[in-house]
């Protein structure tokens, strides 16, 4: 093979997809995921679910596909319209050199990347679940204190003669209970969420999942010492799978609450500007050391040794890039870790 | 409160320092029905402050002693408390079996180390141990 010969193959894909229903959303989440460019999504039904995402992340959407077939500057069109008229009209109106892809090969394309959206979400799913593993310890202990209490209130009911008392006693256990069962959900609901293939339909308050991120970050290790500052500004409202993103930061915060060790100031931060919505994750520990700082999103890579499954990082990133955003982290050794996270503001229009 | 009214005579006065408010009424009761006169404190620098407020420091003669608390935690403030008041005698109730830990603060004259959930029984009999302690440290 010549070096000559890979100048074709090193122009890069531009891709134009024709349908926004379930196979042309499923190609737009993994083109924009693995970085090939989207030029434009075209689908006839406005409530196509492909649309809403492209729009999110600022690509060229349209209800009749032939303006974008002319004009778009892709070099690639996918057509996952199923619309046995439109091979014709892609053939009638595409430039020379732009190649396209329909029927049984586009089918193709759709099963694998089906299979590869099954296998990411598999693997999203993995990482949470050993995350929740690492949770274990400091799960029990916090389930001591309230068993403690049950069976030590029970005991004194029984040893009650005064109504009043026993009264008193069995309030105390139900407060007991109630906490049981809200650690309980917390952590099955975390489980839980985002399996399958939900849509990105949930409205989202990114302040909300930062403050559940934190209430999880806190059975990643003893917390005592640790000062949170939650500085919220105004941000929308977002579409999103609320799992996804609550997955986002338990990481981040879980990360940043183990390089201090539980000692040290966590703060959070969220800000909109020009259509950007900024979310700062920033903590006083120990940094990464800038060998470490390249490698960090790369997946397996972990400084946890057997505590890790060095796919927190590169899971986070996967899930930033899933919804147009970009993630930047900035640490100095000693004095602690900022990563933080640009998303397109994707808010619904006010009506 | 039957055991509020109890005609016992005091057996002394115990601190219980835990950042839980359930866990110190829990220890409390516990305590009071065997006939101890029970301090709360909700954390180490909590804990100093009601040692340091009465007129005589002595009027506690024991202390039971959480380890994670938020601000000073247990075994700052179980230091401070054996070079200011080595004479009351410490027993620790924390939530976390840890042998290193344990071995450490009996090294530093801490009475008992004791895991949540404890006995009351267990509880109680670390207590007399260490009240018996207290009373050799007084004669």
């Amino acid at each position: 093979m010549g070096e000559r010969m890979t100048m074709e193959s090193d122009r890069p894909v531009k891709v134009l997809i024709l349908g926004a229903g379930k196979g042309g959303t499923a190609l737009l989440e993994l083109f924009t995921s693995t970085g090939v460019e989207v030029t434009g999504v075209a689908d006839i039904n406005p409530k196509a679910p492909g649309l809403r995402l492209a729009r999110g992340l600022n690509i060229p959407t349209a209800a009749d596909a032939t303006a974008l077939i002319a004009s778009n500057g892709a070099n690639l069109i996918v057509d996952v319209t199923g619309d046995p008229l439109m091979p014709a009209r892609i053939a009638d109106h595409k430039a020379a050199d732009v190649e396209s892809l329909g029927g049984t090969a586009a089918r193709l394309l759709w099963t694998l990347v089906q299979r590869e959206q099954d296998l990411r979400a598999q693997l999203i799913q993995a990482e949470k679940m050993a995350t929740l593993g690492t949770f274990a310890a400091e799960v029990a202990h916090d389930f001591n204190n309230p068993l403690y209490c049950i069976r030590e209130f029970a005991a004194f009911i029984q040893e009650e003669q005064d109504p009043a008392g026993m009264q008193d006693y069995a309030k105390e256990i139900s407060k007991a209970v109630t906490y049981l069962s809200s650690v309980a959900q917390r952590l099955s609901q975390y489980a839980r969420s985002g399996h399958g293939d939900k849509p990105a339909s949930d409205l989202v308050h990114i302040p909300d999942l930062l403050d559940q991120a934190v209430t999880m970050a806190r059975y990643s290790v003893s917390t005592d010492a640790l000062e949170v500052v939650k500085d919220y500004g105004t941000v929308p409202a977002i579409r999103a799978n609320s799992g996804e993103l609550l997955q986002i930061f338990v990481n981040l915060v879980t990360n940043a609450v183990q390089a201090m060790n539980g000692r040290g100031r966590l703060t959070l931060t969220t800000a909109t500007s020009q259509g950007v919505m900024t979310i700062a994750i920033q903590d006083t520990g120990s940094g990464i050391s800038p060998a470490n700082l390249e490698r960090i999103f790369t997946p397996f890579f972990t400084t946890k040794g057997k505590k890790g499954t060095g796919l927190g990082l590169y899971i986070v990133q996967t899930l930033v890039k899933k919804y147009g955003g970009r993630i930047h982290v900035s640490s100095e050794e000693g004095n602690g870790t900022t990563f933080t996270i640009y998303f397109p503001d994707t808010s619904p229009p006010p009506l | 409160m039957a055991w509020l009214l109890s005609d016992k005579p005091v057996e002394g006065r115990i601190l219980v320092i835990d950042d839980e408010e359930q866990i110190r009424k829990v220890v409390g009761i516990g305590l009071k029905k065997a006939g101890y006169d029970v301090e709360e404190a909700e954390d180490g620098g909590k804990a100093i402050e009601v040692l340091n407020a009465g007129e005589n420091p002595m009027m506690v003669d024991v202390i039971i002693c959480d380890i994670r608390m938020p601000k000073i935690n247990g075994t700052e403030a179980i230091a401070y408390f054996r070079t200011e008041y080595p004479s009351i005698p410490i027993i620790v109730l924390t939530g976390y079996p840890d042998v290193q830990l344990a071995t450490s603060l009996l090294k530093a004259g801490v009475v008992e180390y004791l895991t949540k959930p404890v006995d009351r029984d267990r509880l109680l009999s670390a207590v007399k141990t260490a009240m018996e302690k207290r009373e050799m440290f007084a004669s």
